[in-house]
């Protein structure tokens, strides 16, 4: 069993990492402990407010590189250690069988080399699929610059894998994490994609990734615009066919004179998830959100800040309008849409059946008429043009304008 | 009229005959305020007009016992009149309605159907199972919703070398899974004697959940809406 100063130091190095997601894997029980669970399960919730579904843990965090933004870089001065594959397996097991978790998402520091590591996370994760007749759900990290073959051969244990972006430029990675290039990321991204293809098409038994692949961005330790993150977004989604991209929002874990000294806005996080949610599930394009060079208003949603700009498209009719444009009114999200698409079939909807259907009508009632009959209006006005706040673009040399970011409360 | 009755499936569909043609008919399972005047009759289940109502409800819509399952389930205290004002939706319009959102009962009734539903698959996840001595796993929850038996085909499917025991200790049952088989049975109470390691597990555990955690981001209004505070009961990381 694994020391509990063990687990405590793996833990928190691999707290920052977001993802934690179980979803996207129907992998079957093969008589053994486990299952995947396509739709995902949380398990628990920590007072920062987000989910525990899988167990989150470095297998080292005795690192070689030096990111500049991360605690266990190496010429930090924190505790190192590092687990064997079996106290890692053991505590996999076991938490699962009393459904503290969904799973294991295995990462590491770059401990020795970067073949080493891969070697080692695959080995972990070999050993727990064939000895441990594990069949839960996996999420592995991969490490940049290791060998082709050991991606190659951890994808077939895997359920996801991920290659961190981190900085969402060329620039800002040469400058925060120097020994990581945007190749070394996009690489591995690209061979996966390829030989998940393959493996799809010659319908070969087993399993190659079952729920895809995704990455991270850390938002606010440099000075990319909105825009330009989400044009790379969109690029990551349509051509390398990733399943998800998150965002992490800066914490200054660490002092650098390269760092700004405060966190990224929460609010700013939050409006990059919405936005990504617009291009994945309501059928916009990055151009229709956000400028290259822009930012996302702090103010308004991104669907609200479009509707804004394109006022000539509404109001709608609740009653005939299709699908599509129901999903872009703001207020309207998909599981309303389709409670409006079958409800409309059987009677004429008017605002008292929108409210009973708990449709949100606080702001959708601006941009909507049901039954011809529009319910916006007076305070529109007020609402639409709130005094002039705009959010402010952090930029790592000006300090200034990074505090009103603090805490998103702008 | 009132029509009490003992909250199974056979009893509801029993007093729906009844209360067919009864304009002011509710139906009730659980205490009920009788008003002066108001009058009462008890409903006993009959099987072979029950079978009689099912038929007739799964020719109307295939899913309609399966949405009376789950509605009977439901920990609301006006569930019989939901589910009643549901059922008597499907017989008038003799068809499906569960898409008929802007009806008051429909409404009613999807909403209360969810609630259920939300609260199965948040338990899917908020179990927790505690190793006993003889290996066999022991789950004690307290649900709003008559949902203990739901959860088993989940765990079974997953740990199905491990015979287990899910304790609805509000409603003094238990949905059981022998290593091959599954039941339901009355339980009172159960005392269970802990595996050798299972209190160092528990320890990890709750280790884990302090290092994971992010303090500087401390957002505990949202950890309560994603967790409410009534399923911290029999959490090892929520217990002190």
């Amino acid at each position: 069993m694994i020391s509990e100063e063990k687990l405590k130091i793996l833990t928190e190095s691999a707290k920052y990492d977001v993802s934690c997601s179980s979803s996207g894997s129907g992998r079957k029980n093969g008589g053994g402990m486990g299952n995947g669970f396509a739709a995902g399960c949380c398990h628990s919730f920590t007072p920062d407010g987000r989910c525990i579904s899988l167990l989150k843990i470095l297998l080292s965090n005795d690192c070689i590189f030096r990111c500049k933004y991360c605690p266990s870089r190496a010429d930090a001065d924190v505790p190192r250690t590092t687990a064997t594959p079996e106290e890692i397996c053991g505590l996999v097991m076991d938490f699962y069988k009393r459904n503290y978790i969904e799973g294991l998402f295995l990462s590491s520091a770059v401990h020795i080399s970067p073949d080493h590591t891969m070697e080692q996370l695959l080995l972990t994760v070999k050993k727990l699929r064939t000895e441990y007749r594990f069949f839960g759900y996996i999420h592995l990290k991969g490490i940049p610059h290791a060998d082709e073959s050991l991606v190659r051969e951890a994808a077939k244990y895997a359920d996801r894998m991920s290659y961190n972006i981190e900085l969402p430029s060329e620039r800002s990675l040469k400058l925060l994490a120097p020994q990581k290039s945007k190749e070394s990321v996009l690489a591995p991204m690209r061979q996966l994609q390829r030989e998940a293809k393959i493996f799809k098409e010659e319908g070969r038994k087993g399993h190659f990734l079952p729920a895809g692949q995704t990455t991270q961005m850390i938002i606010g330790a440099s000075p990319e615009p909105d825009g330009q993150i989400l044009r790379l977004t969109e690029s990551l989604y349509r051509k390398t066919g990733l399943k998800r991209v998150y965002y992490s929002s800066y914490v200054p874990v660490v002092h650098d004179s390269l760092l700004p000294d405060v966190a990224a806005g929460a609010m700013r996080e939050h409006r990059l998830y919405q936005a990504d949610w617009l291009l994945r599930f309501y059928g916009f394009s990055v151009e229709e959100i956000v400028e290259e060079d822009g930012n996302l208003s702090l103010e308004h949603d991104p669907k609200c800040s479009w509707a804004l700009r394109n006022l000539h498209l509404f109001p709608v009719e609740v009653n005939t309008a299709p699908l599509e444009m129901l999903l872009r009114v703001p207020g309207i999200g998909a599981r309303s849409a389709y409670k409006i698409m079958e409800a409309r079939k059987y009677t004429r909807l008017t605002f008292d059946d929108l409210k009973k259907m708990k449709i949100a009508m606080k702001n959708a009632r601006h941009f909507i008429t049901a039954g011809g009959k529009y319910c916006g209006g007076a305070s529109m006005r007020g609402w639409l043009a709130p005094a002039e706040r705009t959010g402010v673009q952090m930029s790592i040399f000006e300090y200034q304008a990074a505090q009103s970011a603090l805490t998103g409360e702008l | 009229m009132i029509y009490f009755y003992d909250g199974s499936k056979e009893a509801f569909l029993t007093a729906f005959l009844i209360a067919f043609s009864d304009d002011d008919a509710v139906l009730t399972s659980g205490n009920k305020q009788i008003g002066l005047g108001q009058q009462t009759v008890f409903v006993r289940a009959d099987k072979a007009r029950a079978r009689r109502a099912e038929e007739r409800f799964l020719q109307l819509d295939k899913k309609s016992m399966h949405d009376l399952d789950t509605l009977l389930r439901s920990g609301a205290e006006n569930k019989d009149t939901v589910a009643y004002q549901y059922m008597k939706m499907i017989a008038a319009r003799g068809m499906p309605v569960r898409e008929m959102l802007a009806e008051d009962a429909i409404c009613a009734a999807a909403e209360c159907m969810r609630r259920v539903g939300f609260e199965v698959h948040r338990m899917l996840g908020f179990l927790r199972f505690i190793e006993s001595a003889s290996g066999a796993l022991y789950a004690p929850v307290s649900p709003d919703n008559d949902i203990c038996d739901l959860l088993v085909p989940h765990f079974r499917a997953r740990l199905p070398e491990y015979p287990f025991l899910i304790h609805d200790v509000k409603r003094k049952k238990a949905a059981v899974y022998d290593g091959k088989n599954t039941f339901t049975a009355p339980l009172a109470s159960a005392e269970v004697v802990l595996s050798a390691d299972e209190a160092a597990w528990q320890n990890l555990w709750k280790q884990y959940y302090r290092s994971v955690n992010i303090p500087s981001r401390e957002r505990l209004r949202q950890m309560r809406g994603y967790m409410p505070v009534r399923y911290w009961k029999f959490m090892p990381e929520k217990s002190p």
